[in-house]
């Protein structure tokens, strides 16, 4: 730790520049001749070279060849997010010899040229600032060593639905231990429910039966089913998680015999038939439920607080397997990664009032008609209205309830309604071809593999798609017929058509807990709520947190095809770091100069690791480096400058404020950015080529805990318009709660300003997600219109306040 | 032509138009089917293909009269998955035909209205604003009024030639059951209307307040109905002076019911029989016929509808010291037509959202102050809007000299023979197609089927049960 050795103690530094002209993603607004000839005019660098594109082998080789030949011995690569090849970057340095801690990376493309698309001589100026910023940090940049994790080679499925029984298969065939975690009684999840699958009509539950017994029996799955994941802790490859087992009042002596809900006499109604029927107290939630042991719903169940006042399912027990003693009991794991397979809800139409679901009783949901079609649902296959028993025979769907709308904040497509319908409408067909069938659509997405000859076939069956949706339901009091009334947009015509029975093709949505799993996991969300992928093209499947792997609807609507595949993809994933056994963490952990050290403790407080502990014998500090998350914040607590962050160290990034503040400095922000969250969404903001304006120069850190106050002054004390610190939604942290220490620091520098008349607008704090590149464009924008009206004097009256921060 | 596009889009901007929304409409055609005037007009006026014109062929739009054909119910706002507000869309090309002085789309408009829409003066009044976009009221009434009579004129020779046909009684002589007699009469049916008031009009003379449809144009309205040789018979109550059977007896082959929502929901909170604590429709009904309430006073208004708007406004007119609207959601919510809230706004009433009066305090008997509450919202209730739930703790009072009470309507249908059937919020069910009751011969239509709902609704509803009736009647004939 501290005081390592630099390279060439006191000898010179030698930074080759290379600037990338990314074809024209770059180079089309940003003059990368010009940025490279100024980066050779900047001290220490000996090279600066301009290519089409520096991650192609040829220039990789290039880079390799000037590092052997000039003796570079820190590399500047001037291009996209180092969240995108700064491994790759890195990874050409180590072949040639050099410590891949002595690179950095300048952020030209998502952070310059794709949101300055118009401006090019701003552009340009901007991205000279930051191959100058990359320069200042990468002069001071020293030589690290990782350390090395063992990975535990245990996986955790959270979530048994396809995607988790799939991805827990592929991975104990691979010889791995997998605990399947489940929330309900029974592994199975929405496919269970469902009764074909489109577009080859197979029986849902007849091919996942097979799977669903599979895992139930595989010797390296550990099933825990009505069980919850509350909490997780550790990093990649060392997690440590607690899963609650809910009592399930019948132990595994259970023959699922059938004898105890014979005799029950409670009823509620059967989640599993979506309501429509009912179950006994206790109960199995279907025929082929694995485990197929009982269990007691307790929130029905006449023994209350174990007080028994009912005995007859356990004298109806030969085995004597009904306990009501058992209590909930917390299972600690030790577990290498983690696969979330934690499905979707469906939407639910009750907030339609124009729909009257819940008031009209034979207007239905998709999911209701799954039960009532299905042959082991509560009316054995017949497809009856519920008013009146009988069978309908006209029947409407219709098509976007709760998606593609702003009111509904739904803004997606929930990619599986069309074909479900289609094929809906042909299981009635099959059975009752006499039956009309109406389908109310906005736009038929038959994009799969097949899935357009079901749409042809649906159509010669005589299937009537009417485009445009009904703008409301109405029942007929007398025969409890249903009115719908809408406009045939093709036709330019108002309809008023009656139907028996009217299915809603209700969508997915995020599951309604998903808040709980992404603070367990620090995950991130997209706007529409759910999980977001480390890369939407390249890293489908991987969270942006190491270890978490997504898989089914949890990540987005789709249908069991799609899931399945992204099962064993992410299955595949985790095997991937799990057979390698071992993983090496950043070294990014702090450093600590005891001469310095006052023994106040202050960093073991903000530590959200507990990863610093005093030793008051010593009155120094000791860091266990394994437990330390990076995220750097206790070098920004501390007082004295006793700690800093490896890779992140105070003078790297005063070199970077400074270069940034050298010249003009009252027209730029100098903005803090966490990696995971804000950076990210700065890096969103240009992939989505969202224009702001350019005043803005972002220092990335790993959290903004990192942010020092003494930054903050720094960059007020040099004469900055505005300083920005951005990180993420309070609550999201990715390092447990380091951003409250974020918040506390900004409050007390705005406190500071306000005390000496400094208008304190002109240090922002933001909080925003990887997926919210809008909120970063808008604050920059709003920023711009700030720092229009920051006068001189008040710019010189910060510089005299903050002076100190010069030092 | 006009070159319309450039225009267009500079005008957009500076709009309150949300720019970036008017490019997500998924053509689900819930506006149109929402539309009365679509009903009205059929292919004559679809507010989904004129918002599309908006985008493909904007200059066409200039041209065009279709945009006056917007009577502002904000029904397609209401349902719209997107939230569009097409009202206020379909003012850009109207504002900008007016200020280049192009209003021959405007007046083929009006000819259209008057052929097509019942109560074409007091339409022209309460439901297409051409005033909005910058025309003269007194101009467009004149106008209207002209073509009126010229189309009556038209009307009464071609009756005369006509066999006269069956007997029709309509029970209220509001805007739907109006409507119902003069359609019905133009087909050459015999009809009477009952109105229980001694002054016919409905909602139309009883409640809309003089501002909004003066009183003169009511009558005027009601004179060329009579004219066309529609009885109506005022002061004759339903059910009290005459019953449905006797409707029979007479030689009626067939009954509309258009009693409208005439009885005010009831606040339940101490205080609420304060003297000075008034319900908006009385309240309405008092000014209407000259009484001066709450001039001087801080008057309350509970309520979000477009009764509370308009009481508001009045009171603010009579000259009350200060006007407050207080409304337990936000104003999201607010069952109000939006731009008569942005009306009640610029003519100085204030808003308070999130409220709700706990209690009436009084002093000898008069309203002093009222306890209010601050609510939040929680989860969707059944209307699909979120509930308002009160925050503990939040209580403050307000001072208060008068508290108008308008929390909602409902119809009066103690009349009505066992036979039909009502909905669970007390209005008549009707058969949303021909719009019959669960009895036969019997119709019914307006506030007294839907809850109260703006005039062209009513419009609508009567000239869909006149269509009916006549069906129902040919087929009676065999």
């Amino acid at each position: 730790m501290g005081g390592e050795s630099t390279i060439e103690e006191g000898g010179e530094v030698r930074v080759g520049v290379y600037v990338c002209h990314c074809g024209l993603n770059i180079a089309g607004s940003v003059d990368c001749e010009e940025v490279t000839k100024f980066a050779g005019t900047l001290p220490h660098v000996v090279l600066s070279k301009d290519n089409r594109y520096t991650c192609s082998e040829q220039d990789q080789d290039l880079i390799k060849n000037d590092i052997r030949e000039n003796d570079l011995n820190r590399v500047v690569v001037a291009s996209c997010s180092p969240r995108l090849h700064e491994p790759t970057f890195r990874k050409v340095c180590e072949d040639a010899g050099l410590n891949k801690y002595l690179f950095e990376m300048a952020n030209i493309r998502e952070q310059c040229s794709w949101v300055h698309l118009r401006d090019r001589e701003a552009a340009t100026e901007k991205a000279k600032d930051l191959v100058k910023m990359a320069v200042a940090k990468a002069a001071l940049l020293q030589p690290s060593e990782e350390i090395e994790v063992p990975i535990n080679r245990s996986a955790l499925v959270i979530g048994g639905g396809v995607a988790g029984i799939q991805a827990a298969l592929d991975l104990a065939d691979t010889g791995y231990e997998v605990y399947l975690v489940e929330r309900e009684p029974s592994i199975g999840g929405r496919m269970a429910q469902i009764d074909k699958t489109f577009p080859t009509m197979d029986c849902s539950i007849c091919i996942l039966a097979p799977k669903m017994s599979d895992a139930g029996h595989h010797p390296n799955i550990e099933l825990l089913t009505n069980s919850e994941v509350v909490d997780v802790s550790g990093y990649i490859g060392n997690f440590r998680v607690k899963v609650l087992k809910k009592p399930r009042y019948v132990t595994d002596d259970c023959s699922a015999c059938g004898e105890c809900p014979e005799v029950c006499p409670v009823i509620a109604p059967n989640e599993f038939d979506a309501g429509l029927a009912l179950r006994h107290a206790i109960y199995t939630p279907f025929a082929q439920a694995v485990p197929s042991t009982y269990i007691i719903d307790m929130e029905n169940c006449l023994n209350k607080e174990g007080v028994i006042v009912c005995d007859k399912c356990i004298k109806a027990c030969d085995r004597e397997a009904i306990n009501f003693e058992m209590k909930p009991e917390t299972v600690e794991l030790e577990i290498g990664t983690i696969i979330v397979a934690t499905g979707a809800d469906v939407f639910d139409p009750s907030s339609l009032p124009d729909y009257g679901y819940g008031k009209h009783p034979d207007v239905i949901t998709s999911l209701e008609f799954e039960r009532l079609i299905n042959a082991g649902g509560p009316s054995g296959g017949h497809l009856i209205r519920p008013s009146d028993m009988q069978i309908p025979k006209r029947v409407a769907f219709i098509q976007c309830v709760g998606s593609r709308s702003e009111k509904n904040e739904r803004l997606y497509c929930s990619n599986v309604c069309c074909m479900n319908t289609i094929k809906d409408s042909l299981l009635i067909k099959e059975h009752w071809p006499d039956t009309e069938i109406y389908v109310f659509y906005i736009d038929i997405r038959a994009y799969g593999k097949g899935f357009e000859d079901l749409y042809r076939r649906a159509k010669g069956e005589g299937v009537r798609f009417v485009r445009g949706l009904p703008a409301e339901i109405l029942e007929d009091r007398v025969n409890h017929n249903l009115w719908l009334i809408g406009e045939n947009t093709l036709q330019n015509e108002l309809y008023k058509m009656n139907a028996d029975m009217v299915v809603l093709s209700v969508g997915l949505e995020p599951q309604k807990d998903s808040e709980i799993v992404q603070r367990l996991l620090t995950l991130s969300r997209t706007q529409d709520g759910f999980f977001m992928e480390a890369h939407p093209k390249l890293r489908p499947v991987d969270a942006a947190t190491g270890g978490i792997f997504f898989a089914g609807c949890a990540e987005g609507p789709k249908d069991i095809k799609d899931s399945v595949t992204q099962a064993s993809a992410a299955a595949a994933r985790s095997g991937i770091l799990m057979a390698k056994g071992k993983v090496t963490v950043e070294a990014i952990t702090p450093l600590y100069d005891p001469d310095k050290c006052t023994a106040c403790g202050l960093c073991t407080k903000v530590c959200p690791y507990n990863s610093i502990t005093l030793n008051k014998a010593t009155k120094q500090i000791e860091v266990v480096e394994a437990a330390c998350g990076g995220c750097g914040t206790c070098a920004a607590e501390c007082p004295f400058d006793a700690l800093t962050q490896n890779h992140f160290t105070d003078p790297q990034i005063l070199a970077q404020i400074d270069a940034v503040t050298e010249h003009g400095a009252e027209n730029k922000i100098v903005a803090f950015c966490c990696n995971w969250c804000a950076y990210a969404g700065a890096d969103f903001a240009g992939v989505s080529r969202m224009q702001y304006p350019p005043e803005a120069r972002i220092i990335r850190t790993m959290c903004s805990g990192r942010v020092s106050t003494k930054f903050v002054e720094r960059a007020f004390a040099r004469g900055a318009a505005a300083v920005l610190v951005a990180g993420c939604h309070p609550g999201d942290c990715h390092y447990i709660n380091a951003n409250y220490q974020t918040r506390r620091r900004v409050e007390l520098l705005w406190k500071r300003m306000e005390a000496n008349g400094l208008n304190k607008e002109r240090l922002q704090l933001l909080w925003a997600t990887a997926a919210e590149g809008e909120r970063i464009a808008t604050k920059i924008r709003e920023m711009h219109s700030l720092i229009e009206e920051v006068k001189p004097e008040e710019i010189e009256k910060a510089k005299k306040v903050f002076e100190r921060a010069l030092g | 032509m006009l070159t319309a596009k450039p225009v267009f889009v500079e005008k957009a901007g500076e709009w309150f138009l949300d720019d970036e929304r008017l490019r997500y409409c998924h053509e689900c055609g819930i506006c149109a089917a929402s539309c009365p005037i679509f009903e009205l007009f059929g292919r004559g006026f679809n507010p989904r293909v004129l918002f599309e014109n908006y985008l493909l062929n904007p200059d066409g739009l200039l041209a065009s009269e279709k945009p006056w054909l917007c009577a502002w119910c904000y029904r397609c706002y209401r349902r719209c998955p997107q939230g569009l507000k097409l009202p206020e869309i379909f003012l850009l090309p109207k504002k900008i035909a007016v200020e280049r002085g192009y209003t021959e789309p405007f007046e083929a408009a009006l000819q259209k209205i008057v052929e097509n829409v019942p109560l074409p003066l007091a339409t022209a009044y309460v439901c297409f604003h051409p005033e909005r976009a910058g025309l003269d009221g007194e101009d467009v009434l004149k106008k209207i009024e002209n073509l009126y009579e010229e189309f009556l004129e038209a009307e009464k020779e071609q009756l005369g030639k006509r066999a006269p046909r069956g007997k029709v009684a309509v029970v209220g002589s509001g805007p739907a059951g109006l409507t119902v007699a003069y359609e019905l009469r133009r087909k050459g049916y015999e009809v009477d209307v009952f109105e229980a008031l001694q002054q016919p009009g409905g909602m139309l003379w009883k409640c809309i307040p003089d501002h909004r449809l003066p009183k003169g144009v009511v009558s005027k309205e009601i004179r060329m109905i009579e004219d066309l040789g529609v009885g109506i018979k005022t002061g004759v109550r339903i059910g009290e002076d005459l019953s449905i059977d006797d409707l029979w007896e007479e030689g009626n082959k067939a009954v509309f019911i258009g009693v409208g929502a005439h009885k005010s929901r009831h606040l339940r909170i101490e205080g609420a029989d304060l003297e000075s604590v008034v319900h908006a429709l009385d309240f309405l009904w008092r000014v209407n016929s000259g009484e001066e309430l709450g001039k001087g006073k801080n008057v309350a208004v509970v309520g979000g509808g477009t009764v509370a708007m308009d009481a508001a406004k009045t009171a603010l007119r009579i000259g009350a010291k200060e006007v407050t609207i207080l409304y337990r959601r936000s104003r999201e919510e607010m069952p109000a037509i939006p731009w008569d809230v942005k009306e009640a706004e610029d003519e100085g009433v204030k808003m308070e959202f999130l409220v709700s009066p706990n209690k009436i305090l009084g002093e000898n008997g008069k309203v002093s102050s009222v306890e209010c509450v601050r609510m939040e919202l929680g989860e969707l209730d059944e209307t699909g809007r979120r509930r308002p739930v009160p925050m503990g703790g939040s209580e403050f009072m307000r001072e208060a000299g008068m508290v108008i009470l308008a929390i909602g309507e409902a119809p009066d249908l103690g009349f009505l023979p066992d036979g039909v059937e009502l909905n669970e919020d007390g209005t008549i069910w009707v058969n949303p197609v021909t719009m019959e009751t669960s009895m036969r011969g019997v119709f019914a239509g307006g506030d007294a089927v839907k809850g109260p709902a703006s005039v062209i609704e009513a419009v609508r509803a009567g000239k869909c049960a006149a269509e009916s009736i006549e069906n129902y009647l040919e087929s009676l004939e065999g």
